[in-house]
């Protein structure tokens, strides 16, 4: 079949399915129709099928398929595709501009993704979280950056370090430390970021015992030999039953337990035992029923 | 159960690209093996392998992306990590002519598998860990698509992230999670079809 004949059944089906709707015949078959007719688009030439997508958004179709609309126009690789999306984005609400925000993060255009930056000082909670998601489909760190380094309330800004954490934006959060100081959300982010050098950093650095405790813990989360090794030397050398328990919460959730065992062996506190016991059931050890059987004795 | 899984989608998502060491295993067993079939100098295995394999389909593609030369390690997405020998089977060909086709139909693959295994998921337990795995490969095709100079599909990989972390929480209402498969299935089978388009055009030009 040419791309005419495609076409006309493609627009056939568009139009049917409005038909079929008013014919009384299951809504649900029309949108069938309509969604097949919307993803045939994606073949033809851009200048085909963007009138044909344009009326659809236009049009009084479902939510669902207008969102499908976007997508493929999403896949458009045409400035006029890119400049409907931006009205979407702009202009409309809820479910759709939520779905046109997401498009122009699939798209990647510079341009487009800085307009995001506006529409995100003007924006609800909905449309910032998802700007904040357009830019991690897009890959552009430094845009996430900008709104963290910027922001005038918490929420913005930690919801923003949330997403440089799970973008492993190492350098943007260190960053920010110099900027912002410290939070609860930075350290986690760090964590999820895999920066276990600034955690380490932050671990060792007893000016907060708070934040200290935190960033012991959250070493747990990155995992791996060097991490157990830290935690267990930090749990020896603690001067405070804070920092010693976090150091035993990071090997909780590193999931260390050849660890906590080495140190309820090592331990001569009967309370310190108990508790370090406790934690190997938590971890589900498999040397725990032999550590039960000799305290049983 | 229950909290077990949370933990593990809570898991999926302070990730960023780890592999575990298993799955790294196989794709370096993956490579081998194209990098035989690169060479000419084994037969190719017979096809045992189902469509909907999550492993065939995750070691077949990878071998295609990974064996032609595209350095992709499990690293921190700075290349190699230092002193690491993988086979680098055919860095002497030029990217241009290869890579984008290999990559295509491995990616063409991973998208076939993604929409039967969207197509025929249930709910429960065994749902959410399907989808986590789901999200394992989508990541691995993401990376590959960045290192294979095709910045748009990473970008539209990514995408799909969000909507499968969605799909795999254990709390998701019935009539959310069919409205996620279905959004997914059409996001799945216009890029499929786009692909196969493209693949189409390139092979009428040459």
């Amino acid at each position: 079949m040419n791309t005419l004949a495609k076409l006309l059944v493609i627009a056939a089906g568009l139009t049917l399915s409005a038909t079929s709707m008013a014919q009384s015949e299951a809504p649900d078959d029309a949108e069938e129709l309509k969604l097949a007719a919307l993803e045939a688009l994606i073949t033809a030439p851009p200048e085909r099928a963007l009138p044909l997508v344009n009326k659809v958004l236009a049009g009084d179709s479902s939510i669902d398929v207008k969102e499908r609309a976007l997508f493929i126009l999403s896949q458009i690789e045409a400035p006029e595709a890119q400049a409907t999306l931006l009205r979407f984005a702009r202009e409309e609400e809820g479910e759709l501009q939520a779905e046109a925000i997401r498009m122009l993060g699939i798209g990647g255009d510079k341009e487009a993704l800085a307009t995001l930056g506006e529409i995100y000082q003007a924006g609800d909670h909905e449309v910032r979280d998802a700007i904040l998601e357009a830019y991690l489909i897009a890959g552009d760190k430094q845009a996430v950056f900008e709104i963290a380094a910027n922001a005038d309330n918490e929420d913005d800004f930690e919801e923003a370090v949330d997403m440089l954490g799970a973008m492993g934006a190492r350098d943007e959060l260190r960053e920010l430390r110099s900027r912002a100081g410290m939070s609860d959300n930075l350290i986690n982010a760090y964590a999820i970021s895999g920066d276990l050098d600034t955690l380490r950093e932050l671990a060792l650095d007893d000016s907060n015992i708070e934040l200290q405790a935190q960033a012991i813990e959250a070493m747990g989360i990155v995992g791996g030999d060097q991490v157990n090794t830290t935690l267990v030397e930090i749990y020896q050398g603690a001067t405070s039953d804070e920092i010693r328990e976090a150091a035993l919460d990071g090997l909780l959730i590193s999931g260390h337990d050849a660890g906590v065992l080495e140190l309820y062996r090592a331990s001569e506190n009967s309370a310190e035992k108990k508790e370090l016991l406790e934690r190997l059931v938590m971890m589900g050890s498999d040397d725990v029923w032999t550590i039960i059987d000799s305290a049983l004795e | 159960m229950d909290k077990k899984l949370d933990k593990l989608i809570a898991a999926h998502e302070a990730d960023i690209h780890a592999a575990p060491a298993h799955v790294v295993q196989q794709w370096h067993s993956a490579i081998d093996e194209a990098a035989a079939l690169e060479r000419g100098r084994v037969p190719a295995p017979a096809p045992r392998w189902h469509p909907t394999s999550f492993f065939w389909g995750m070691a077949v593609t990878a071998a295609l992306a990974i064996g032609i030369g595209i350095g992709f390690f499990v690293t921190d997405g700075n290349g190699p990590p230092a002193g690491s020998q993988g086979p680098m089977v055919a860095s002497t060909t030029p990217q241009s002519e290869i890579v984008p086709a290999a990559f295509t139909r491995g990616l063409q693959v991973h998208l076939r598998d993604s929409r039967q295994q969207i197509a025929s998921l249930d709910q429960g337990a065994d749902r959410t860990t399907l989808v986590l795995q789901l999200i394992e490969q989508n990541r691995m095709f993401e990376t590959a698509a960045d290192q294979n100079n095709a910045p748009k599909l990473a970008r539209v990989l990514r995408a799909f992230e969000p909507i499968l972390l969605q799909l795999a929480a254990t709390d998701i209402a019935p009539e959310d999670a069919e409205a996620l498969r279905a959004q997914l299935a059409f996001e799945l089978n216009v890029m499929l079809t786009k692909l196969a388009s493209e693949s189409s055009d390139d092979s009428q030009t040459t």
